[in-house]
This record gives structure tokens, C-alpha cells and sequence, in this order.
């Protein structure tokens, strides 16, 4: 049937034809206002307003509502195509650029993706040798950052908003106003940086200004190594590098060198492949850890050592004296010995039996100091590391070259003695994160002018005469150098969306270079360092996104003379003792860093990888404190697990608040109990309790620079309990598998007794067959038939194409948490908040689960020296779904390749699968957690809805966004899937060839995986990766007994201890546990003893 | 008692059964009917900024479908062509047509053209046009006879169970990859021959168009 054209109303909307919200259709001014909001600091409660209230409201709004029948009309929406086309895009393919993630003096290479010029996910760079393909949480959470609705959004002076023009104007003028005195009183404060165009221009900055000073200050500190490597080589700009590759011994002091140092990316691969192994015959690498706070490396460690940091130098010392000093054994030994002396006996023979593993592997060993330790320690360090050969093998001196930098110290200084005039900040937050004993806010404000160069509107900000908005390095050109140095190029995604300028730009501009824009400096400093190639050399580079152009190792040796003479002035600090004689420890937080992404909701709601903390930093203490202060136990969150239930109020853990008091500073915070620190050396996360953020980040944790003065640790601290309470926002409250076989572990040797000892843990190595007398089928046959086995169920055949699996691999995962930010961005998750957050309604899709293990059989002591057991869950995508079963309206159904679909708009929220699933992987939106902001939450339909256009463009417009009353969780990237299967379809066209090739999918976690501990791909491809791990014999199927044929795979884990060592397990303390809990009459010979209950852990 | 209720109410119950059946009967035959893609869809005609002429174009002047839209066959969307696609031309033929107008400003403001949707399908729903195009679905299973349209109007009610169908059956629409972009083709062989033709397709091709949510929804 025809009709007549349907002509429509006018184009120009003068209000909203139809409405998304009642709200939305009165569009009072208060709505207006309110649109852009979305988070708040504080939760909020339902008891604003009354339920009278309530319904009078509504009532007038569907009254309104049904004034003219607005809503029936067709909803009419345009196409706007480009004007001209752009180059290589094509509307509806994502396209990816390669560029890199600055952060301190490390530049991660990564490619992002775009859709229509707006980037909305990061990846890593696979090409790059070191890092190959890589990321970070925190570099995956930069998107979000970039689309911070609180983000600064234009230059001012004062609070007056100034335009671009004025900004140059004023960096003219001062050039101008300098270059007269030849740089006397100004002054540049800014943050370490890789970049080769940062240095160019600060060399040129301090050529033209030969009197002005250019501090560097990071609140993370790693320059000691360097000083170090200076003093014991004479040679100033030599800086130790290290390399895990050939590394089959490897002793961490007081090192997370597999999250938290520079260059962490590249070490976790370089570790992984030492340990990845794919048969018993196969050897792995050792590591030892000696640590005050319990790391991601020490939950790696197949030794470890509770020590704390001050006694660093002193267990180097007794390490040193364990080896072969050679001829300069005779220098050394006198004062090597009185430092190894303040060692307990344990401590020593530790130390003793370490360096005698060490020893027998020169060469092939290493030492690995952390980058907070004194250069007392980095030198000791080095020194052991020469002595076992290991120089240029697995740690190299290079060269780096970083101009002439004063400290912080140094500026502050010049600004008492009255001499610096004009005070450029160049990003930092020197009011917020300067140490203590300067009191930087003070300080500043006797400088005539602060201009300062930020990103946000922040305490320094507040401070400053102007503030010069900084752009985002995803709308900025620039370049960087990774931790081996090669140069990774940084592109810009999109235009500047507030007009912000880069930091080089600014130095251009001060400088006075003609030619001030970005690209033409990046573009200055590559001809200058790599030959003249011109534009198509330039454009390789950004192509392939970096030059591996390398630090140049120098063969500069290290002098034990110059150790000695150095250690000769040096007492080694006693040992922290009592609750009244504590040891501070400082550390750089796991998720917002130094304080810089404390406004990142993403970085707020990632769990700290050990702690499981969110939204807050908490005083954290060892058991052993706990009970000095008489706290233990019943406040623990072990306890809350186990004993208390009376603690636990919407499943959150409500702790002591305390203050700690040091030098006459004090701070005060919520008490954390963690196992596995060095028994009186409190770690304080940094970052937090910022006076001046966006709504994300205020209100949030506290402050633990205020007493901060020099160094990443501190003596002499006391803590005293306050009395209150407060309610942390945990994701983890159980801490423990208490005996069950989730998480399998063993040392190498059993493993290599009896390769097959996976199979003999768990329920399932003596429940009824799984299946049947199909078992010995092989993999590709038993996924596509699913054989009944024992089951009661018919099972359906899968028939499609490929069959999609999945093997995480236990021995390499070091929790890192990249994956669980991957996911977030890819899959477009919300944030919930603090408050949702301690009701247990986060919605990430992938978690990692941590547990300790102490080895005892009931868990009721918190145990000081526990194994960590980490295990990332997120769907495994059940053959045989449980949640398939209980779906009222097939929401849930399998698709033919063997996913386990989730069709969001048949949901109708029942919750019945979340219930039935025994992995607890899927996730409610318990409220319209995209469109709500999150403190107002409980007044429904009352609160302003929509969500910030800002943030609207980080979604990724591959995957729907989930409303209320939806039922959630992970898909396998399906989106991905689809789209390699289309790519492949489109490629085949009349040809039968529509088999997605192995690797061509890599799902967002596995992507962004340091250490490649994901595998996703085919199983009915016999020769794809996946297939082959799932056919390894350490492969097990989690909770598998439950016939669920899950098709994600875990490969259990092996530890390799050294019999030798004085904290020798023969197994692992898990495994311990698990036999502990067998019942005393085990009849089954052939297999280990099972647990009695398994399952149901979160 | 029977003052209370008079005689006519005797009827009443079975008044009401019948009233109310044949309410709900009509009420559901109307949704039906009605408020069905089938009917709401089908037809929808817009008035569009440049009232461009795809029968025009295809037929007297000879333009493929992918002259303007070029990305169709290499992504998931069929793109509208840019301004400067139509200046290609009429930068020399009908350079000041008022109808032209809005494509000559966009060409020079760099401003879009507002152009009118007639195709929506839902946001939670992933069609690509890449997969059906280069595995032998013509555009005219979904669009119509565009090379008919004078002004193009939405041909095929573009429902679930409508996509259903043809993933249920692929050999009814499946033809030769050459003939794809041919909106006029039909199989020779008529119906018995298209079908005969299509399994072969079906399995020469190993298509295995998806049947399951996840085919579509992500």
C-alpha cells in the first residue's frame, strides 16, 4: 500500500517533540543545570524525600505527559555524512592510530582505537619487542579521563577566563621579559618526563635563560638508582636497566617490579616467559622477594620475607657478604659487616641461603633493588649484581641523558632566598604533593607569579596566578621513550576539545621557537635524532608508533672502593619494634597513582590488586600490630568473613579510624588489616584525600602526603585509635579457599614426580564421570557433541564454525588488574559508587580473585606469612549453563559457537540466573547506573537523568548500554567476534573460506594482559593456541565436578621453592590446606583426598 | 428482590461475555495489524533536504549503487554519500539548481546535510551490510526497488521475525556475487530455480547465517 509522502514538522526544535524523561520533558532549568551531572561525592538515601512527596509529583508529571500526545509521534532522526570525506575513515570501522601513554619516565607504546575521529578504547602496541601489546590499568583508564566531565575547561587568569591569544601573549611576554636578564628569577617546576622534544626544549629553555633554574619533582621518586649508579661509576648519567629475559634467579628487594615499577609492563612479559611452562620437563624461573608491603611481586614470589624497608641496605649487606667480593672483599667487609649485623639470625640465614641460589647462577641471575630505596641500597645493589655477572646480561648501565635538573629542594630554596619571580608549573600538583616539610602551599604564594600548566583545576591551580589548560596526550602531539628507550611517537586522536595546549607547546612558545605547534616539534626533534629522513621517515614512525632507537649501554664498571667510601657515612636505621616505634611506609597507589587520577571513576572502582579496597585508602596494618592495638580479630575482614556476621552490614567491613602521628604530623584513616607485612611498618597509599577535584574524586580516602617529608619510609611513627568507624567499600570480604581446589597449585618437583597430580584434586576426580564413557573422545568431538556423561540432560550439539574457548593460565597472571579496566572500557560498564560498592553491586565483568593461604587447617588465626593465590573469573561460558536453565523468558540461551548469550532486551530481571550461577559472574543493574548520577540514585525517576554528552563519547559504539533492571556479564568480546567473522565473511565472498584464523580475535582482556596469561580462540581448531593449552595436563576446569564444561580453562599453578631455603613448604600452603581438610578416612587410593564443600565462593 | 434488578439484566452477563470477546478480539487483530513494523514501517516516505532521484540516477544516467554509496561492501554501515561525492558532478552539471542548494553550502560551510532516515533499525541491533553484500544478498532483499524509487521509501518491514526468515532460509535470496548490486536480476529458472541455485550457494559458500541472539545483538 502507498501512502502520502510524510512531510515533517520544522528541522529547528524549539523544545523536545518527544521526551526521554518526565524531567526531560518539562526541561525546567533545574533539570538543565542538573543534565551535566552525573557523579556526586556522598551517597545518598531515599529519606529526602517522602513518599507523599513523592507521588504528588508524579502525578503532576503525568498529567503533563499526557498533554498533545507528544510521545506517539514517529521518532524522526537524520543521517549528517561528512561534508568532505575524510582519509581513511570509513563510518561504522573503527580505525587505530599509534601512539603512546606517558606517565613519569616511561612512555608505553599503545594503538587506540577511533570510531569517526573520537578514540574510545586503548590497546597496546603489539609490535613493539618489549612490551608487545601491554597496558596497564592505569593506561587503559586514560580514556576516561580524557571525557572527565571535571575536567579544566579553559585557560584563566585568576577566576577570569582567558583566550588562547592571551596565553601566547603572555608566554611572549615572558620571553621577552627574561631573555633582558638572561633567565634571573624565573623558574620552572616540572615532572619527570621520556620525552626527546621535552629535553630539546629544556635545553634550549636553559640555553636561552642560562640563569634559570628548572626543578624536577615527582611525587614518585626514581632518581636514587641513578644517583647510585653514578657515585659507584663516577659517571653521572648512567642509570641501571634491568632485564628478566635470561633471568633464571631473581631476588626483589623491596621491588614490585611487576606492577608499580617503571617499566613493569615489559618486566611482567620477560617474567611470564620464564615461567610459562607446557610440560613437567620444562624448568622456570625462582624469584625471592624481600618486601615491607605485601606486592603483586611478593604475591609471586616463590620466597618471601616480611622486612622493612629501612633494613633494605643492611639485608643487601648480609646478601653481599655472601658471595665473592674478590679483591674488594678487603675494602668492603668492614663496613658491610656492622650493617648486616642489625639483621636477625632468620633474616640472615635467609639472606645466606638466597645468595647461595644466586650464586650458582651467575650470570643468569639478578638483583633487583626498588626505585624508592636509597642510593645506599641501588648501589649495593649493583655491586652484588657485578659480582655475579650479571652485568650487561640481565642489568645494564646505560646512558641517559636528562639535561640539568635542580629538586624541588633546590627551588624551594630560591623562592625563600627571594629569587624566583615568575614560576611555571608544568604539570604536578606541587601544592597537593610536595613533601610535607617544605609546605609548598605556603611557599608559592611568595612567588610574584605562578602560571601553572594543568589538566585539572587542582590545588595548585588554586594557587596560581594562571592556569593554562593542559591537553590530553590522546589530543596532543609529543613523543616519549620507553623504559629500554626506544622512541614511541604520540599522536593526537582528536582536536583538543577545550582548546588545551600540550607542555612542549608551551616550552615552544616560552622559548620562542617560530614554529610553537606540536607537530612541528615532534617532527624538529625526529629529523634532529634520527638523520634527516624527512616526512616518509616521520611517517613510518608514526605508522609503526616508535624507533627502536634504545639507551646505549655503557661499559662502565662498578667500584666497590667508591661503595665503600659511600656506606662508610651510613648507619643502618633500626628496625621498627612496637606500636609506639613504627616504620611509615609510603607507596604509590595501585589505582589513582600519585593522586592524578583520583577523579577517574574507572581507577576509583578497580580494586587495589592486594587490599580489594575501592573509592578509599586505608592505614594499613599487619596482624601482628592489630593485636598490639587490641583491634584483632573482631574488626579484621578476615573476621568479618568467618566469625562476625554481626559486622557485616551490606556486606561491607567497617573499620577502626585511627591517626598516625609522625615528626608532629598526623593524618587520620580508616585501619586496614593486611597480612603479610612486615610486622610494625604501616603502608599509607598515596593519592587520596584531595581538597580540590572533581565529584568524582572528593571526599575520597585521606591524605597521606600531609606527613610526608622526605623519603618513601619513615621512622619513628606512632598510631592511635580514635574510636569511630568507617565503612570501607570492599570487593572482596572472603579472604581464604578454606581447603577447597579452586585456585590448584604445587612446586615444580611434585609436578615433575607426577604430571598429572591436576587431575587429582577437586570433587571431580571422584564424582561420576563427567563425561561418561565418552571421556577419552577428543576435545574438538566433545565440544561440538557435548556427551551426556552422567548428565540427566540431553545436550544440544553446537554446530557452528568455530567453538569459542578460552585458557587462563595461574603460573603467569599476577593480578594485575589490566584487564578488568580493558574490559570496562570495551564493554561499556558503568561505575556504581562507594556506597553500591559496599552493597556488593559492582558490575565488573572480569574480577580477580585474591586469596591467602596460611596452611593451617581452620584459617581462625590471620596468618602473618601467607601465600597469595590469585585467579581472574569472569564468565567461563558453561556448555551447560546453569544460568540457561532457570531463565523464565530465554534471556539467556546458548548460540551455536558456543557462547552463552545474554539478549539484554528480553531481560526482564528476575535474577534467577545470577542465583544459579556458581561462578557468581553475572551482574544486576540494580539501577540505571549510565544515566543516574550515582548520589542520587535511591530518588528514581526523581533525579535528573542522562548521561554527560562527555561521557557519552567514551562509549564504545560496538556494545548496547545496559539499562535498569538488566541482567549483565561477559559476552567473550562478542562484538569482536562478530566483527572478525564479518571481516572474514566479506574477505571469503563466493568462497567457503569463513574460518576466523587463530589470533586474528584477541578479547579485551587478553589484549591488554601483561604477561599473556589469556588465551582466547577456536577449540575446534585443533592446532589453535587455545586448543593446545586446553590439552595440557596442568588444564582444569573450575568447580568442574558440577558438569557445567565450563569453556574457560584454568592452568594451575607451579611454584618453585628452593629446598635449601629456611621458609621451605613442601607444597604449596593451599594445597596444605586442602589435604588438612580431607576427611581422615580417605578411601579413594588413586586420587588426593577432596574437600567437603566447594563452591560458592565471591 | 426483582426490584433490585430489573428483567433486562437477566441478558446482561452474556452481553458482557460477548462485548467483551469481540473487544479483545478487535483490539488484538488492530495491534496486529496496526502497531507492527508491517504496517508502521512500510511506506514511510520522508521528504528529504535534496529531493535526489535514485530512479534518475540508476536508470537514465547508469550509477551503480556503490558510486554513491562506497563504503557499503568494506563496513557495517551502507554510507550516505558526503557532499563532495555529489559535487563530483554537479560541480559541473546543474551547478545552480536551487534544488542543489543545501548540498553546495554543505560543500562549502562543511556543515552536513540534514538528510532524512528512512532505515532505522534499533541501537541494540548490529546489521552489517559488509557480511550480506559480499556473500550474495541483494540490496533489494531489504531496501526495495530503490532504482524504481523516485523518492525512496522503506520497502520491507524490517522485524525480527522478518530477518528470521531469510537466516531461516538463505537459499530464497542467495544469487550470484556478481549480480548483487543488479536490483533488476531475478534467477531465470523462476522460484523452483532460484532455490535449486540457492542451496548450492548455500553450500559452496558455507553459509550458516546466525540464528541466535548473538548473530545480531551484543
Amino acid at each position: 500500500m502507498k501512502r502520502a509522502p510524510y512531510t515533517h514538522p520544522e528541522a529547528e526544535l524549539s523544545g523536545p517533540r518527544y521526551w526521554r524523561s518526565l524531567d526531560d520533558l518539562s526541561q525546567s532549568p533545574e533539570f538543565l543545570a542538573q543534565v551535566e551531572r552525573e557523579f556526586g561525592p556522598e551517597a545518598s538515601e531515599m529519606n529526602e524525600v517522602d513518599r507523599r512527596h513523592f507521588f504528588k509529583i508524579m502525578a503532576a508529571s503525568f498529567a503533563i505527559g499526557g498533554l498533545g500526545f507528544a510521545g506517539c509521534r514517529r521518532p524522526e532522526s537524520h543521517i549528517l555524512p561528512h561534508s568532505k570525506m575524510p582519509e581513511h575513515q570509513i563510518p561504522g570501522q573503527a580505525l587505530y592510530y599509534a601512539t603512546g601513554f606517558p606517565l613519569r619516565g616511561e612512555t608505553l607504546p599503545l594503538l587506540v582505537e577511533t570510531h569517526t575521529g573520537r578514540p574510545t578504547k586503548i590497546e597496546g602496541n603489539d609490535d613493539h619487542k618489549g612490551y608487545k601489546g601491554g597496558t596497564t590499568r592505569k593506561a587503559q583508564a586514560a580514556i576516561l579521563d580524557l571525557y572527565d566531565p571535571d575536567r579544566a575547561s579553559a585557560h584563566t587568569k585568576g577566576t577570569a577566563k582567558i583566550s588562547n591569544a592571551d596565553v601566547n601573549d603572555l608566554l611572549a611576554s615572558l620571553n621577552k621579559k627574561y631573555a633582558a636578564s638572561n633567565g634571573k628569577g624565573v623558574a620552572i617546576l616540572a615532572e619527570s618526563s621520556s620525552s626527546p622534544t621535552r629535553l630539546r626544549l629544556k635545553k634550549a629553555f636553559l640555553k636561552a635563560f642560562p640563569q634559570a633554574t628548572w626543578a624536577e619533582y615527582d611525587a614518585i621518586d626514581a632518581t636514587n638508582a641513578g644517583i647510585a649508579a653514578a657515585k659507584v661509576t663516577g659517571n653521572d648519567t648512567l642509570q641501571p636497566k634491568y632485564d628478566l629475559t635470561k633471568a633464571s634467579r631473581i631476588l626483589a628487594v623491596d621491588a614490585d617490579f611487576l606492577d608499580e615499577e617503571q617499566g613493569a609492563v615489559q618486566f611482567s612479559k620477560q617474567f611470564a616467559d620464564g615461567r610459562r611452562i607446557r610440560s613437567s620437563k620444562e624448568d622456570m624461573n625462582r624469584l625471592y622477594s624481600v618486601e615491607s608491603n605485601f606486592s603483586l611481586t611478593g604475591a609471586m614470589a616463590d620466597h618471601r620475607k616480611r622486612l622493612a624497608s629501612s633494613q633494605m641496605v643492611s639485608f643487601l649487606a648480609a646478601v653481599a657478604l655472601e658471595i665473592n667480593l674478590g679483591v674488594e672483599g678487603n675494602a668492603l667487609k668492614p663496613v658491610l659487616n656492622p650493617l648486616a649485623g642489625k639483621l636477625d639470625a632468620a633474616t640472615k640465614e635467609w639472606a645466606a641461603k638466597c645468595a647461595e641460589d644466586l650464586a650458582s647462577h651467575k650470570g643468569e641471575s639478578l638483583v633487583f633493588v626498588g626505585q624508592h630505596l636509597s642510593p645506599e641500597a641501588h648501589a649495593l645493589g649493583l655491586l652484588v649484581n657485578e659480582k655475579l655477572g650479571n652485568l650487561k646480561k640481565t642489568v645494564s648501565l646505560v646512558s641517559v641523558d636528562n639535561g640539568k635538573t635542580a629538586s624541588i629542594r633546590d627551588l624551594a630554596d630560591s623562592i625563600k632566598a627571594g629569587s624566583v619571580e615568575s614560576l611555571v608549573v608544568l604539570g604536578g600538583n606541587p601544592v597537593y604533593n610536595a613533601p610535607a616539610d617544605l609546605d609548598f602551599a605556603e611557599l608559592i604564594g611568595k612567588v610574584g607569579e605562578v602560571i601553572r600548566v594543568g589538566y585539572y583545576n587542582d590545588e595548585t591551580s588554586e594557587k596560581a596566578s594562571y592556569h593554562i589548560l593542559q591537553a590530553h596526550f590522546l589530543e596532543s602531539w609529543g613523543d616519549g621513550r620507553t623504559y629500554g628507550g626506544d622512541v614511541v611517537a604520540q599522536q593526537p586522536m582528536i582536536l583538543p576539545l577545550f582548546d588545551g595546549v600540550s607542555e612542549i607547546e608551551v616550552l615552544a612558545r616560552l622559548v620562542g621557537e617560530a614554529n610553537s605547534d606540536g607537530y612541528s616539534q615532534v617532527y624538529a626533534t625526529f629529523q634532529s635524532d634520527n638523520g634527516n629522513g624527512g616526512k616518509r621517515a616521520f611517517e613510518a614512525y608514526l605508522n609503526t608508533g616508535f624507533v627502536e632507537a634504545g639507551y646505549k649501554t655503557s661499559n662502565s664498571n662498578v667500584s666497590g672502593l667508591e661503595l665503600a667510601d659511600l656506606l662508610k657515612g651510613f648507619t643502618a636505621p633500626a628496625a621498627p619494634t612496637s606500636k609506639d616505634n613504627l616504620e611509615v611506609r609510603f607507596l604509590n597507589d595501585a589505582t589513582v597513582d600519585d593522586g592524578r587520577y583520583i577523579n577517574n571513576g574507572w581507577l576509583q572502582e578497580c580494586p587495589d590488586p592486594m587490599t580489594k579496597l575501592t573509592w578509599d585508602n586505608a592505614i594499613i596494618i599487619s596482624p601482628a600490630l592489630a593485636k598490639d592495638l587490641d583491634i584483632v580479630a573482631a574488626d579484621s575482614a578476615i573476621q568479618v568473613a568467618r566469625k562476625n556476621p554481626n559486622k557485616v552490614r551490606d556486606g561491607a567491613q567497617f573499620a577502626k579510624v585511627a591517626t598516625i602521628t609522625v615528626d608532629g604530623r598526623e593524618v587520620t584513616g580508616a585501619i586496614h588489616i593486611q597480612p603479610g607485612l612486615d610486622s610494625y611498618t604501616v603502608v599509607l597509599p598515596l593519592g587520596y584525600g584531595r581538597t580540590k577535584t572533581g565529584r568524582v574524586g572528593s571526599a575520597s580516602g585521606f591524605s597521606a602526603y600531609a606527613i610526608r617529608s622526605a623519603s618513601a619510609f619513615l621512622a619513628n611513627a606512632s598510631l592511635a585509635l580514635t574510636g569511630q568507624e568507617y565503612q570501607l567499600a570492599e570487593t572482596q570480604e572472603h579472604w581464604s579457599m578454606e581447603g577447597r581446589a579452586i585456585v590448584r597449585e604445587t612446586n615444580l618437583d611434585d609436578y615433575q614426580k607426577d604430571p598429572t597430580w591436576v587431575d587429582h584434586m577437586g570433587m571431580e576426580s571422584h564424582s561420576p564421570a563427567i563425561y561418561g564413557a565418552d571421556a577419552d573422545m577428543p576435545t574438538q568431538q566433545k565440544i561440538t557433541e557435548t556427551p551426556r556423561g552422567g548428565s540427566m540432560y540431553e545436550h544440544p550439539d553446537l554446530t557452528g564454525v568455530h567453538q569459542w574457548g578460552m585458557s587462563i593460565d595461574l603460573n603467569v597472571c599476577t593480578g594485575c588488574n589490566s584487564c578488568v579496566i580493558a574490559c570496562q572500557s570495551e564493554n561499556n560498564i558503568p561505575i556504581v559508587g562507594r556506597d553500591q560498592v559496599r552493597r556488593g553491586r559492582e558490575m565488573h565483568w572480569i574480577r580477580l580473585d585474591r586469596y591467602f593461604s596460611s596452611g593451617s587447617k581452620d584459617n581462625t588465626e590471620i596468618p602473618e606469612d601467607p601465600q597469595v593465590s590469585l585467579q581472574p573469573i569472569a564468565c567461563m561460558q558453561c556448555e551447560t549453563a546453569p544460568c540457561e536453565t532457570v531463565c523464565p523468558v530465554n534471556a539467556t540461551v546458548h548460540d551455536e559457537e558456543g557462547l552463552n548469550a545474554m539478549a539484554y532486551n528480553r531481560c526482564i530481571g528476575t535474577r534467577y540466573c545470577a542465583n544459579n550461577c556458581p561462578y557468581k559472574v553475572r551482574r544486576f543493574n540494580f539501577f540505571d547506573y549510565q544515566q543516574r548520577q550515582l548520589d542520587k540514585l535511591y530518588m528514581g525517576p526523581l533525579a535528573p537523568k542522562g548521561m554527560p554528552e562527555l561521557v557519552q563519547m567514551a562509549q564504545n559504539p560496538d556494545v548496547s548500554v545496559r539499562m535498569r533492571g538488566v541482567m549483565e556479564k561477559c559476552t567473550f568480546c562478542v562484538q569482536r567476534i562478530n566483527q572478525a567473522k564479518i571481516a572474514q565473511q566479506a574477505k571469503a565472498g563466493d568462497s567457503d573460506d569463513v574460518r576466523v584464523k587463530d589470533g586474528t580475535i584477541k578479547v579485551a582482556c587478553e589484549q591488554s594482559c601483561p604477561t599473556d596469561a589469556i588465551v582466547f580462540g577456536d577449540l575446534k581448531d585443533p592446532k589453535s593456541r587455545v586448543s593446545e593449552l586446553r590439552e595440557n595436563e596442568r588444564t582444569y576446569s573450575l568447580l568442574g565436578y558440577l558438569n557445567t564444561r565450563p569453556r574457560t580453562t584454568f592452568m594451575a599453578r607451579v611454584r618453585n621453592p628452593n629446598p635449601a631455603m629456611p621458609d621451605y613448604h613442601d607444597m604449596p600452603l593451599s594445597k596444605k590446606e586442602y589435604k588438612a581438610k580431607a576427611p581422615k578416612a580417605a578411601k579413594h587410593d588413586s586420587h588426593d583426598s577432596h574437600s567437603d564443600s566447594e563452591g560458592g565462593h565471591h | 428482590m426483582s426490584k433490585v434488578f430489573p428483567k433486562w439484566t437477566n441478558a446482561l452477563p452474556l452481553k458482557i461475555v460477548v462485548f467483551v470477546f469481540v473487544f479483545v478480539t478487535t483490539l488484538l487483530a488492530g495491534i496486529t495489524y496496526y502497531v507492527t513494523p508491517k504496517y508502521v514501517r512500510v511506506g514511510y516516505e520522508p521528504t528529504q533536504p535534496v529531493p535526489y532521484d535514485h530512479s534518475f540516477h540508476v536508470n537514465e544516467l547508469g550509477l551503480d549503487c556503490r558510486y554513491c554509496h562506497d563504503k557499503v561492501d568494506q563496513s557495517d554501515v551502507a554510507n550516505i554519500p558526503a557532499a563532495d561525492t555529489c559535487m563530483k558532478c554537479h560541480s559541473m552539471i546543474k551547478t545552480d539548481s536551487p534544488l542543489l542548494a543545501p548540498i553546495r553550502e554543505s560543500y562549502a560551510t562543511g556543515e552536513p546535510v540534514a538528510w532524512e532516515r528512512v532505515h532505522e533499525v534499533p541501537d541494540y541491533v548490529y546489521f552489517s551490510h559488509q557480511a550480506h553484500v559480499n556473500r550474495g544478498v541483494s540490496c533489494v532483499e531489504c531496501h526495495g526497488r530503490v532504482d524504481e524509487m523516485e523518492v525512496v521509501s522503506h520497502a520491507e518491514p524490517m522485524s525480527m521475525s522478518w530477518c528470521l526468515d531469510c537466516h531461516r532460509h538463505p537459499e530464497e535470496v542467495l544469487r550470484p556475487i556478481d549480480k548483487v548490486f543488479d536490483l533488476d536480476w531475478e534467477h531465470p529458472g523462476g522460484k523452483q530455480g532460484q532455490i535449486k541455485d540457492g542451496h548450492m550457494f548455500v553450500e559452496e559458500r558455507n553459509i550458516t547465517p546466525p540464528e541466535s541472539c548473538t548473530g545480531c545483538h551484543r
